[in-house]
C-alpha cells in the first residue's frame, strides 16, 4: 500500500477552511441548542398543559427522526414550501439545533427531577417563589449534575456537523470528500481527517469530564 | 389533667390548630388534631413514625395543604394565595431532618440567600447578619465551606442559621437530629436549647426524649393521626394519664 | 406549488423494503456490537496492560469520530485491507459495528463498575473463580442497569443507519432519496421519509421509556 499525502498538503488551506467552518458550526449549534433546549425543557416542566403536550410531541419526534432526515428536509423541502432557498450553513445550523435541543431538554428535565423535593421545600420554607427556586436552587445544582450528559451532547453535536456535508456545507467532512475525490487518495485523506476530528472531539469531552470531577460535589444535595 | 398554667397563656396563642384533617389517598395522616402553641413556648411533638407529627408541621407552613379544619397563625387563618403564603413562610423558620442545605453555595451564601432573594436586602447587610448568625451557632470559622465539607451537625447548624436569618416568629424543627451521628447530635441540641432560652417559639418533632423532657414547655403525644395526650413534660414523662402513652415511652426504653 | 402525493403510495413496496433493510442493519449491528461491547469492556478492565491499552484506544477512537466519516473511511479502506471489494451493506455494517461496539463497551463498563466491589469479594470468598463471579453475580445485576441504556442505543442506531445511505446501501433513507431524485417529487418524498421514520421510531422511543421505568435502578 503506497501512501501519498501530497494532495493533502497541497490542499491544506481548503481543508483548514473546512475545519474552521466545522468549529463555527459546532459552537453555534451548541449555543443555540442549549438555549432552545433550556426553554423547551422548562416549558415542558412548568408550562401550561397544551404547551407540554406540544413540547413532548416535539421531543419524542426528534428521538424518532434521524438528524440526516431533518437536515435534508430543511434544506430541500422548506424552500419548496416557503419559496426561497437557504444557505446550506443556516439549514444545517437550524436542523442540528432543532434536533439536539430535544435531547438538551430531556437532560434538563432529568437533571431537575433528580433533585430531592427537600431542596424545593427548603426554598419554600424561607419564602422563595417557585421561579426563584428554579433559578437559584434547582438549575445550578442540575447544571452540575448534567455536565456529563451535556458533555456527550456537545460531542454528538460536533459529530453531527459532519452530516452537514450531505447538504453541501463546506465543513471539514465535505472538504475531505472533495479532496479525496479529486486526488484519488481517499485513504490518506480520510485517515488524516479522522485524526483531526479525534483531536477536536476527544479533548472537549475529556475537559468536560475533568471539570465535572472538580465540581461534582456542588450538585450533591 | 391538672390545671397547669402554660407559658404566656394570658396572651393570644401564636398558632392554633382546630380539628385539622389531612389524608393521602386512603391513608389518614391527621384525624382531627386540635392544639395550640403560645408565644415563647417550646412544644415537642412525639409519637411513633407515621403518626402525623411531621405532617402537622408541614401543614403549618403550607408545604402541605389540609383537607379539613383550620390552622390560625397570629390570629388569622393560613391564606391560600401563593403570594400571601410566601409572606407567612417568611415569619416561620423550618429546619429539615435532611438539612437541605443548597450544595452549590457556601455556608455563608446559604444563610444570605433568603435575605437577598426574598427580602431583597443589600448584600453587605445580609452578609453582616449572616456572619453574626453563623457565629451564634458556633461556625464563625466555616463560613466559606461548602456543605460537602461540613459534618452533619455543622450542616444542620447552618440550616438553623439560615432559618433564623429571616427573623421568624416561630421555628419549626422536623426531626432535626434524626439523621445525625450520635457525636454531633449534642451540638445541634445545644443550639436549639439556647434558642429556647432566648424565648423563641419552637415546635419540635423529635425522638430525643431527654431534650423534650428538659427543654420543652409542652409535650404533645401523637398516635395514628390523633392526639393521645398533651401536657407539661413532667406529666407526660413521669405520670402520663393515658395508658398508650406509657406503652409508647416504655417501648422506646424510656425509664424517666 | 403543486403536490402529488401519489408517488408515495406508488413507491410503497420500495419504501417497505428500505425500512426492512434499516431494521436488518440495526438488528445485525446490535447482534455483533453487544457481545463486542462486552468483550471490549472486559478487555479494558483486564490486568494485562497491553490488552487494556488497546481496548481503551479502540473505544476512545471510535467514540470520538463522526459516524459518517467512519462510513466513508470503511468504504475506501476495507477493500484495500481485505484485498477484495465488499458490498456496501457489509461496509456499512462494519462501520456501524465499530461505532456501536465502542459505545456499548462504555455502557457495560459503567454497568459492571457500578456493582459494589463487596459483591465480587463475597463471591470470591465463597471460593468462586473470577469468571464465575462475573457470570453469576456481576452480570445478572449489571444487566438491569445496562438494559435501559442498550435500549436507547438501539434507537440511536436505528436513526444512524440513515448515514450509510451515502455509500448507496438500500436502506430507507437511500431508497427515499433515490425515488426523490428520480421522480422530482422532493417535498412529498422527503416528508414521507420523515413520516416513516417517525412511525417506526416513535414507538421504539416509547418502549425505551417503558424499559427505563421498569428497570431503572436508583439506590
Amino acid at each position: 500500500m503506497d501512501l501519498d499525502f501530497s494532495p493533502l498538503i497541497d490542499s491544506w488551506r481548503f481543508i483548514a477552511s473546512g475545519l474552521g467552518l466545522t468549529i463555527v458550526l459546532s459552537v453555534a449549534a451548541v449555543v443555540c441548542s442549549f438555549v432552545l433546549g433550556l426553554a423547551v425543557g422548562l416549558g415542558r416542566m412548568y408550562g401550561p398543559g397544551w404547551l407540554r403536550v406540544l413540547l413532548v410531541f416535539y421531543i419524542d419526534s426528534m428521538r424518532a427522526i434521524p438528524v440526516f432526515v431533518v437536515l435534508v428536509w430543511i434544506y430541500f423541502a422548506v424552500p419548496i414550501i416557503s419559496g426561497h432557498s437557504f444557505d446550506p450553513f443556516w439549514a444545517a445550523l437550524i436542523g442540528i439545533t432543532i434536533h439536539v435541543a430535544a435531547y438538551v431538554a430531556e437532560v434538563i428535565r432529568a437533571g431537575i427531577t433528580s433533585i430531592r423535593k427537600g431542596q424545593t421545600q427548603a426554598g419554600l420554607a424561607i419564602g422563595m417563589s417557585g421561579a426563584q427556586i428554579v433559578r437559584k436552587i434547582l438549575l445550578p445544582q442540575a447544571t452540575v449534575r448534567m455536565l456529563p450528559a451535556f458533555g456527550s451532547i456537545v460531542s454528538v453535536t460536533i459529530k453531527d456537523t459532519a452530516i452537514a456535508a450531505v447538504i453541501a456545507v463546506p465543513e471539514l467532512m465535505r472538504q475531505a470528500e472533495t479532496v479525496a475525490g479529486q486526488s484519488y487518495r481517499p485513504i490518506e485523506v480520510f485517515t488524516t481527517v479522522m485524526v483531526i476530528y479525534f483531536l477536536l472531539i476527544f479533548p472537549v469531552t475529556r475537559l468536560i469530564d475533568w471539570f465535572y470531577g472538580r465540581v461534582a460535589h456542588l450538585g450533591r444535595s | 389533667m391538672t390545671a397547669f398554667a402554660r407559658k404566656n397563656a394570658d396572651k393570644p396563642p401564636m398558632l392554633v390548630y382546630e380539628d385539622v384533617r389531612k389524608r393521602y389517598g386512603s391513608f389518614i395522616a391527621l384525624d382531627g388534631v386540635s392544639l395550640h402553641v403560645n408565644a415563647g413556648e417550646v412544644v415537642c411533638l412525639i409519637g411513633p413514625s407515621g403518626s402525623g407529627k411531621s405532617t402537622l408541621l408541614r401543614c403549618t407552613n403550607a408545604l402541605e395543604t389540609i383537607d379539613g379544619g383550620e390552622i390560625r397563625f397570629e390570629g388569622r387563618p393560613l391564606p391560600t394565595k401563593d403570594s400571601e403564603i410566601r409572606q407567612i413562610r417568611q415569619r416561620m423558620g423550618m429546619v429539615f431532618q435532611s438539612f437541605e442545605l443548597f450544595p452549590h453555595q457556601t455556608a455563608l451564601e446559604n444563610v444570605t440567600i433568603g435575605l437577598t432573594t426574598v427580602r431583597k436586602m443589600a448584600a453587605e447587610e445580609a452578609k453582616a447578619r449572616a456572619l453574626a448568625l453563623l457565629a451564634k451557632v458556633g461556625l464563625a470559622d466555616k463560613t466559606a465551606n461548602y456543605p460537602a465539607n461540613l459534618s452533619g451537625g455543622q450542616q444542620q447548624r447552618v440550616a438553623i442559621a439560615r432559618a433564623l436569618a429571616m427573623e421568624p416568629h416561630v421555628m419549626l424543627f422536623d426531626e432535626p437530629t434524626s439523621a445525625l451521628d450520635p457525636e454531633t447530635v449534642g451540638e445541634v441540641l445545644n443550639v436549639m436549647r439556647n434558642l429556647a432560652q432566648e424565648g423563641m417559639t419552637m415546635i419540635v418533632v423529635t425522638h430525643e426524649m431527654s431534650f423534650a423532657q428538659r427543654v420543652a414547655n409542652w409535650v404533645v403525644v401523637f398516635e395514628r393521626g390523633q392526639l393521645l395526650e398533651q401536657g407539661p413534660p413532667q406529666q407526660i414523662f413521669e405520670a402520663p394519664t393515658v395508658e398508650r402513652t406509657r406503652d409508647f415511652l416504655g417501648h422506646l426504653g424510656w425509664n424517666g | 406549488m403543486k403536490l402529488d402525493w401519489s408517488i408515495v403510495w406508488q413507491s410503497r413496496w420500495l419504501l417497505f423494503e428500505g425500512a426492512l433493510v434499516t431494521i436488518l442493519l440495526t438488528a445485525l449491528t446490535m447482534l455483533i456490537a453487544v457481545p463486542g461491547g462486552i468483550v471490549l469492556a472486559l478487555m479494558r478492565n483486564s490486568r494485562l496492560k497491553p490488552i487494556a491499552l488497546f481496548a481503551t484506544g479502540f473505544v476512545e477512537l471510535f467514540r470520538n469520530l463522526p459516524l459518517l466519516l467512519l462510513v466513508y473511511w470503511a468504504f475506501y479502506v476495507m477493500p484495500v485491507l481485505t484485498g477484495f471489494g465488499l458490498p456496501p451493506f457489509t461496509t456499512g455494517l462494519v462501520a456501524l459495528c465499530l461505532n456501536v461496539s465502542a459505545y456499548n463497551s462504555e455502557t457495560f463498563r459503567s454497568g459492571i463498575n457500578s456493582i459494589r466491589r463487596g459483591q465480587s469479594e463475597a463471591g470470591l470468598a465463597l471460593g468462586m473463580s473470577r469468571l464465575e463471579v462475573f457470570r453469576q453475580i456481576v452480570l445478572p445485576q449489571a444487566w438491569r442497569r445496562v438494559l435501559p441504556i442498550l435500549a436507547s442505543t438501539w434507537v440511536s442506531l436505528f436513526k444512524d443507519t440513515s448515514l450509510v445511505s451515502v455509500i448507496a446501501v438500500g436502506e430507507l433513507a437511500h431508497t427515499a432519496m433515490q425515488i426523490r431524485s428520480q421522480s422530482f417529487r422532493v417535498l412529498e418524498m422527503l416528508t414521507a421519509m420523515a413520516a416513516i421514520y417517525w412511525v417506526l421510531g416513535y414507538p421504539q422511543a416509547k418502549i425505551v421509556d417503558w424499559i427505563h421505568r421498569k428497570y431503572g435502578v436508583r439506590e
